[in-house]
């Protein structure tokens, strides 16, 4: 992402020699530690065990440290490049680019392969990424926005508690996963509410501390909740909870299997989470920040917000049309909204393409402010369609249609087609408004008067959003592939 | 790091979009080719993967021989065409703002408004601030903030060279001199009030055109009351509380309406000051007031103003005044407040300027609002004689007429940047309103297909309509929320007595 910046904003990151060395030598020793323990989980050579670790380590703390400049920033790049060696060394590359290629094969190694990955991210990627993160705390010479604790706990909390309220009583009800508080066997029911609640509230406020200089509009917010809900679950469900209930920690894809539809759970949980603490951070903030006559914008609420749904629809209409040929395609949406009209009639098309534009007016409440360039936009684009197919087709439609959800992966496996046509959704949405955003942005910096007042939309050195990218739509799209 | 990622993270839609492109057969796009096609997936990840960190090294490398790379939109150094308009009023409002929309950026053209007061007046609710009813600020709009692409001069304009094409303007205290130059001017310097040559009047009474106006007036009934509440002798009480205006327009009605609430609404606060004491009364020239709307709303509203407590000298004229007493056609009103309503002038600015006017001396424009025989200069609002293309009736010094003036002339603008032709203008008005009292107002809105072509509305529904309207029309979102609880308190609340700084 820093590339999009500029020249001397990438100088800007580079540490000091000091800094380079300690955290070479934190990622090269928590990766050694992490390797040592993943050989132990995984009962491989302890050796080449270790030597993995710490290779990874040692590649970490010399390529993603310097933009790791807080424990959560870290993570999501110590998640995001586990994710990534995992899948390129663990699907054995090499026979990708030779006639022996065989796809049932490489499937299935990939699949028997799963406890690596829950490894590579649990005991490499999350410890190395905290560990280098946190002590990039006082090395980077990153000028980024200031941390506020409060703001942090606070809104995390409140966020935390909220989603908490409406996301754990609705999974209780329909009793998808097993939640924290089911585990202990409290004496009562009070305690096991309170266990919930304190279990939610550790959990929000987490997310503010780790994620509160990263995240940037609802959009992103909601981005970053998808990442720690995916964590969360390799975390939860398939580590912590089978250890506190004193059952064996089962890593296998049959185990992920069973689990998957905590998987999609946690992915909504994470959403709601995200876009909970970005109302509550944007309460915050403009009740303690932006109401600070220093700190006001020169562009008032309401017009942004109607620039923001203009430039939404337009992009949304855009994206609904590109993708309708795809939607019927796949053949996933035979009728519009779960209604008698088919998608193919004209009737089914306008109603497929009001609904587009509504969505797409979302996006721009969404997503206003978050493209710099075209790649970036496209990216969150998809990570906008993702969201959708995970809240819409997988959630929402059965719900309103049968009353019922069926999270389970051979079910969600049928459905993956539509998946293709949410990120071309997406992305093609996100093009079109970021070229509407870029062309005003444009017209009036033209105005010597005007120059100062908007420009382009940039995100802060170091930003791990690349990352996050890889790790939430990698994993929202392979889990399916891989466990269906 | 970021490259590498970034595209690692394109690979997986990007798979999946080429899925079915892959083979000659049917589309593909089911799980089952997606689990087959899972070695491809890996091979778009790693090339991403490479990709990203191949440009990334190569970026490096690059940059120390070919520079940094493009730092995103340039500001364009030099603009090609200045537009200056004069008056940040309606007129020279709304055209600044509308050429803000078209032309601002995207032909190169530069807009720089010179007003000689920082904010536009919202001039339908002038009357609720004389009657303490709304704040003095909420129904100005800072033009700075309201026109964020448009340079914006506080200055009084002292001369206009239309053969050079400069404006001459200093900064309120006749020093600092400025010289603007422009390739195209709009004149909407708006009118000032029009005492028809009498000096005593002028010097004595107060003129209804600007805020400070309103708010003179407000303090000033106060300020008669205190006098009055003090005074033992009933003669002059009574002359302190009697209350002139001249004129039976809209301005004088809903200025006599909102006056007579206020003073009849703060005898609660002057306790010695007896209800019959107080007189607010209306001269008008005329048989019958408001000429702008129809005689039967026109005696609607004399009736309800009449039962309000206001009086009405109508066909009598103020013919002089003297400190204490006011000369009025059909005998002397004892008063010590006059306020003038009664008639408005174009800006005597342009009386420097040599431009065809007619008897009022407002400058008489073409079809298009072009000054005759001055290409690249259009007037407009109270200052221009405008005349209908259609009807070619002359055009009333409305706000409405004005804004729909002003939308004209900066499309014209436009149409000259590219070339093209200007549009003639034509308005139909689309009715008038006159809030007349408490929760009461006359409304006259034009309906087609109807027989008169007229819609009436009266009292409250009217009154509703009024406040909706103005309210919707209230530049700023911000400004509309503080009119909106201004309004809610009012309910609530007596008016506020407080006299503000003296501004005399």
């Amino acid at each position: 992402m820093q590339t999009d910046l500029g020249t001397n904003m990438r100088n800007s990151i580079r540490l000091s020699m000091h800094g380079q060395l300690m955290n070479t030598l934190i990622g090269l020793s928590v990766g050694l530690a992490g390797g040592l323990a993943r050989g132990v989980i995984l009962q491989r050579p302890i050796l080449t065990s270790a030597i993995y670790g710490a290779v990874f380590g040692l590649l970490f703390g010399l390529l993603v440290a310097r933009r790791a400049s807080s424990a959560g920033t870290g993570l999501i790049w110590g998640l995001g490049s586990a994710f990534t060696i995992w899948l390129l060394l663990s699907s054995r590359v090499m026979p990708v680019f030779s006639a022996m290629a065989h796809s049932s094969s490489m499937l299935y190694d990939v699949r028997s392969r799963f406890p690596d990955l829950v490894a590579d991210l649990l005991c490499l990627g999350t410890p190395v990424g905290l560990a280098v993160g946190t002590f990039g705390i006082r090395q980077t010479s990153l000028d980024r926005p200031r941390f506020s604790l409060g703001r942090a706990v606070v809104a995390g909390g409140l966020a935390g508690i909220f989603a908490g309220l409406i996301f754990g009583y609705w999974m209780l009800v329909g009793g998808f996963f097993p939640l924290l508080a089911g585990l202990t066997q409290p004496s009562g029911r009070f305690a096991a509410t309170a266990a919930q609640f304190v279990v939610a509230l550790i959990l929000g406020a987490a997310f503010g501390v780790l994620f509160q200089r990263d995240v940037h509009s609802y959009g992103s917010c909601m981005g970053w909740g998808m990442g720690f809900g995916i964590f969360w679950w390799f975390l939860g469900p398939l580590t912590l909870f089978p250890w506190i209930s004193r059952l064996p920690v089962d890593w296998s894809a049959q185990n992920a299997n069973n689990l998957y539809g905590a998987f999609i759970g946690h992915i909504l949980y994470g959403l709601i989470l995200g876009v909970s603490y970005a109302t509550f951070d944007r309460v915050w903030l403009r009740l303690f920040f932006q109401s600070d006559p220093l700190n006001r914008k020169p562009e008032g609420p309401g017009l942004h917000l109607l620039r923001s749904l203009q430039w939404g629809a337009a992009a949304g209409l855009a994206g609904g049309l590109i993708s309708s040929p795809v939607m019927i395609a796949t053949g996933v949406l035979p009728r519009v909204a779960g209604t008698d009209t088919p998608l193919t009639s004209v009737g089914g098309l306008l109603t497929h393409l009001v609904i587009s534009t509504l969505i797409g007016m979302s996006f721009g409440l969404l997503f206003r402010d978050e493209s710099p360039t075209l790649h970036i936009g496209v990216l969150w684009g998809c990570l906008f369609g993702m969201i959708w197919w995970y809240a819409g087709p997988v959630t929402l439609l059965p719900l309103l249609l049968t009353s019922e959800i069926d999270w389970r992966a051979g079910t969600i496996s049928s459905l993956l087609p539509a998946l293709i046509g949410h990120l071309l959704y997406g992305g093609s949405t996100a093009l079109f408004f970021m070229l509407l955003e870029h062309r005003y942005i444009r017209r009036i910096r033209l105005n010597s008067r005007s120059a100062n007042l908007d420009s382009l939309p940039q995100r802060p050195l170091g930003n791990p959003a690349p990352a996050l990218w890889m790790f939430a739509i990698g994993l929202g799209m392979l889990l399916p592939i891989l466990l269906g | 790091m970021e490259q590498a990622m970034t595209a690692g993270a394109l690979a997986f839609p990007i798979w999946g979009l080429l899925l079915p492109f892959k083979s000659s057969g049917p589309m593909r796009w089911s799980a089952e080719a997606m689990r087959s096609d899972f070695p491809a997936l890996v091979a778009w990840v790693l090339f991403g993967v490479a990709f990203g960190t191949l440009l990334q090294a190569l970026t490096d490398l690059a940059e120390p021989i070919l520079g940094p790379e493009y730092s995103g939109a340039a500001i364009a150094e030099g603009v090609r065409k200045r537009i200056v308009i004069l008056g940040g009023g309606f007129a020279g409002m709304k055209t600044a703002e509308r050429l803000e929309k078209l032309a601002v950026g995207r032909h190169s053209a530069s807009v720089t408004l010179v007003s000689n007061t920082n904010s536009l007046l919202f001039t339908p609710m002038l009357a609720e601030v004389a009657g303490s009813s709304l704040e003095p600020s909420h129904i100005s709009a800072p033009l700075r903030s309201s026109l964020a692409h448009t340079e914006c001069i506080r200055g009084r304009v002292t001369g206009v060279d239309l053969e050079q094409r400069t404006v001459s303007l200093d900064n309120m205290n006749g020093d600092a001199q400025l010289h603007l130059e422009y390739d195209y001017l709009v004149l909407a310097l708006g009118g000032v009030a029009n005492f028809l040559g009498n000096k005593d009047v002028e010097r004595l009474a107060f003129s209804f055109k600007s805020l400070f106006d309103a708010i003179r007036i407000r303090n000033h009934v106060i300020e008669m009351f205190e006098r009055a509440d003090r005074e033992p002798d009933s003669t002059i009480r009574r002359r302190h509380l009697t209350f002139v205006i001249a004129g039976g327009g809209f301005a004088g009605v809903e200025l006599a309406g909102a006056l007579n609430d206020f003073a009849r609404g703060i005898l609660l606060d002057y306790r010695s000051v007896q209800r019959s004491e107080v007189e607010v009364i209306l001269v008008h020239s005329r048989e019958r007031i408001l000429p702008e709307l129809t005689e039967s709303l026109a005696m609607y509203a004399l009736k309800c103003l009449e039962e309000r407590g206001v009086s009405f000298r109508l066909n009598a004229r103020v013919k002089g005044a003297t400190p204490g007493a006011i000369d009025v056609s059909d005998g002397i009103i004892n008063s010590d407040t006059l306020i003038w309503t009664a008639g408005t002038a174009p800006n005597p600015l342009l009386n420097s300027m040599t431009l065809e006017k007619d008897k009022r001396g407002a400058a008489i424009v073409d079809r298009t609002l072009t000054l005759q025989n001055r290409p690249g200069v259009w007037a407009l609002g109270d200052c221009a004689a405008v005349t209908d293309a259609i009807t070619g009736q002359p055009c009333p010094p409305t706000a409405q007429f004005a804004i729909r003036e002003a939308e004209a002339v900066a499309e014209n603008i436009l149409a000259v940047l590219r070339d093209k032709p200007q549009k003639a203008f034509h308005f139909k008005s689309l009715g008038s309103l006159c809030v007349i009292g408490h929760q009461t107002a006359c409304a006259e809105l034009a309906i087609p297909f109807t027989t008169s072509g007229l819609l009436q509305f009266s009292g409250l529904s009217a009154w509703l309509l009024w406040r909706a309207i103005y309210l919707s029309k209230l530049p700023g979102l911000e400004r509309k929320i503080r009119v909106l609880m201004n309004w809610t308190l009012e309910m609530f609340f007596p008016r506020d007595i407080v006299q503000m700084i003296d501004l005399e």
